[in-house]
């Protein structure tokens, strides 16, 4: 059987529920499809509670799926385990803190058969310093540094990591994906969880977009930037009694994706930009146009946002804002 | 059995100072107090005298607190995530069991040395069968209260659990017969109780069933007791490890 040219993770309809109050059910995970090549970048970006954990456990064996099916470098999650493929970062938590650094490691690392050596491991995640000190005295940036030396430990094919960064301040952060920044061009597979944008778009080759347990969207940062709101965000100030003329008459305009309000200004994404601006300057009445290259921010937030979510911001276009998150998922 | 796992876990034990002195020093100070100090410490009791009485007695004490407080860490230590990150290591759940009894037991050890050494050493005598059958009841009994620490551990899910442990073992002592000699209803209520079986078993070398106030009972009736909380224990303890399972 040759698994090296298996992809490094396969999930088919993978639907994970769990009980909720009464006889409701929570459906965390509802039907991903999701294939990762061997040596991919992959950020798995999504607001709290999209379902990004939960996929995470059922790739990692800690959980079994509700229905749909998980290859793991072409083997059941657990033997991918058993055979020291596959490692993860998790969350915050879960370190003993009674125990040193080296302790942790020289726990952890007896679990296998064999082992990159502890100095190496302790080398590359920089925590020489510390190697003596116990974990309830090192800093969360340290103990995730920790956490990330653990992983390396079985030096796997496939790395998973689980929001690493969060609750750290902006140099623990900076610091920790310096890190792993050195460790990647080793040519494994990382798939990281977060919700922070910036780290997925310095970080990764490719985002996966996930909400309310379903894949919303699958590309590059670019993709994902100027297909999602057409390429341009127009803001403007509008007199206080057109607003409702105004919005209705832009919804009316070729290539509007959605119109919202912040404060006194309208923003508008749209795809033709010029006809907009010319619009909403004369005949609507606009003042203090500006014109800027839609964020990923506002990708993230149009595809990610729940429909109810949608309603109450005034977004009435959302068939077309599914069909743009569509075409995007392959 | 992963020694080298298993050695750390022992290491982390003896760092923690407080626990080591709840399990040893304080039942090793009770005996001290109430056994080797009293006038009637001479006094002959079935194969043996009542220091070596109240000597089992806080010998059980001691190893009781210590399972009790590995299998309440064991349980917390996993729901806080550790169990999580042993999760995606190839490490077994029974090798975990296996390093966290081996634990237990060296832990539930030392304080039964510690006073049967003191026993000796201040005036409990008995029949060398006693002395050495009611040693390894004392350690082979305590197992079950593992149960007792993982259910309470699981139960309360947070560091609380182990104050909750420590303190209902106290209350069970008073109230299962080992502090001090119970008679009449408090007595028969004190026979339905965890510790009451497990302490008269071990005693059950040196009584042969005589209990202080003069009764005597047939060895089932501890045996029943120790058996039937067993089964309890272990059912409750499964249940809510299972409960924590389903909601992670």
């Amino acid at each position: 059987m040759n698994t090296d040219v298996a992809p490094a993770i396969q999930l088919r309809d993978l639907v994970k529920t769990f009980p909720g109050r009464g006889e409701a059910v929570v459906r965390a995970v509802d039907g991903i499809n999701l294939t990762i090549n061997p040596g991919e970048i992959v950020a798995f970006l999504g607001p709290n509670g999209a379902g990004k954990t939960t996929t995470l456990d059922v790739i990692l064996g800690l959980t079994e799926p509700t229905s749909g099916t998980v290859r793991v470098l072409g083997q059941a999650p657990r033997q991918a385990i058993l055979a020291g493929r596959v490692s993860a970062v998790l969350q915050t938590g879960g370190l003993l803190r009674d125990v040193t650094v080296r302790e942790t490691l020289r726990m952890i690392a007896s679990t296998y058969a064999a082992h990159t050596p502890l100095d190496e491991v302790i080398d590359r995640a920089g925590l020489g310093p510390i190697v003596d000190r116990r974990v309830s005295k090192c800093s969360g940036g340290e103990q995730q540094r920790l956490r990330f030396a653990l992983a390396l430990l079985p030096d796997p094919d496939l790395l998973i990591l689980d929001e690493p960064t969060a609750g750290m301040d902006v140099t623990a952060r900076h610091e920790f994906w310096e890190t792993m920044r050195a460790d990647a061009n080793s040519g494994r597979t990382v798939l990281f969880a977060t919700h922070y944008l910036e780290e997925a778009d310095s970080f990764a080759d490719r985002i996966v977009l996930v909400a309310g347990g379903h894949l919303v969207a699958d590309g590059t940062t670019a993709q994902i930037r100027s297909r999602t709101t057409g390429g341009r965000q127009l803001t403007a100030r509008i007199p206080d009694d057109r607003w409702d003329l105004v919005r209705a008459r832009l919804l009316e305009a070729p290539g509007v994706i959605d119109v919202t309000q912040r404060g006194d200004r309208l923003v508008v994404a749209a795809s033709d930009s010029d006809a907009i601006a010319l619009l909403l300057l004369t005949e609507l009445g606009g003042t203090d146009l500006e014109v800027s290259a839609a964020s990923l921010d506002r990708a993230f937030m149009a595809l990610t946002a729940d429909d109810r979510g949608s309603e109450l911001s005034g977004i009435p276009h959302l068939p077309e804002r599914n069909h743009a998150a569509r075409e995007l998922v392959r | 059995m992963n020694a080298t796992y298993t050695l750390i876990e022992m290491k982390r034990i003896t760092r923690d100072y407080m626990g080591m002195f709840f399990t040893a020093v304080l039942p090793a100070f009770f005996y001290v107090i109430f056994g080797s100090t009293v006038d009637a410490k001479g006094t002959v009791i079935g194969n043996g005298n009542v220091a070596m009485y109240v000597m089992i007695s806080m010998a059980a004490y001691g190893a009781v607190t210590a399972t009790t407080s590995i299998g309440g860490q064991a349980a917390t230590e996993r729901l806080q995530g550790w169990g999580r990150q042993l999760g995606i290591t190839p490490m077994k759940d029974s090798q975990y069991v296996a390093a966290k009894a081996a634990i237990a037991m060296v832990v539930a050890a030392i304080p039964i040395l510690l006073i049967y050494v003191l026993g000796v050493w201040t005036g409990a005598r008995g029949s060398m069968s006693a002395w050495l059958l009611s040693g390894l009841l004392c350690l082979g009994g305590s197992a079950v209260f593992a149960l007792y620490g993982i259910l309470v551990g699981t139960a309360f899910r947070s560091e609380s659990a182990t104050g909750v442990a420590s303190g209902s073992v106290v209350i069970f002592a008073f109230l299962g017969n080992v502090f001090i000699p119970l008679s009449g209803t408090m007595l028969t209520i004190g026979k339905f109780t965890p510790l009451y079986g497990y302490v008269g078993l071990a005693r059950y070398p040196l009584t042969e069933g005589h209990l202080a106030d003069g009764t005597w009972e047939p060895l089932w009736m501890p045996l029943a007791n120790v058996l039937g909380w067993t089964a309890l224990f272990a059912m409750l303890a499964t249940w809510f490890v299972k409960r924590g399972r389903d909601r992670q």
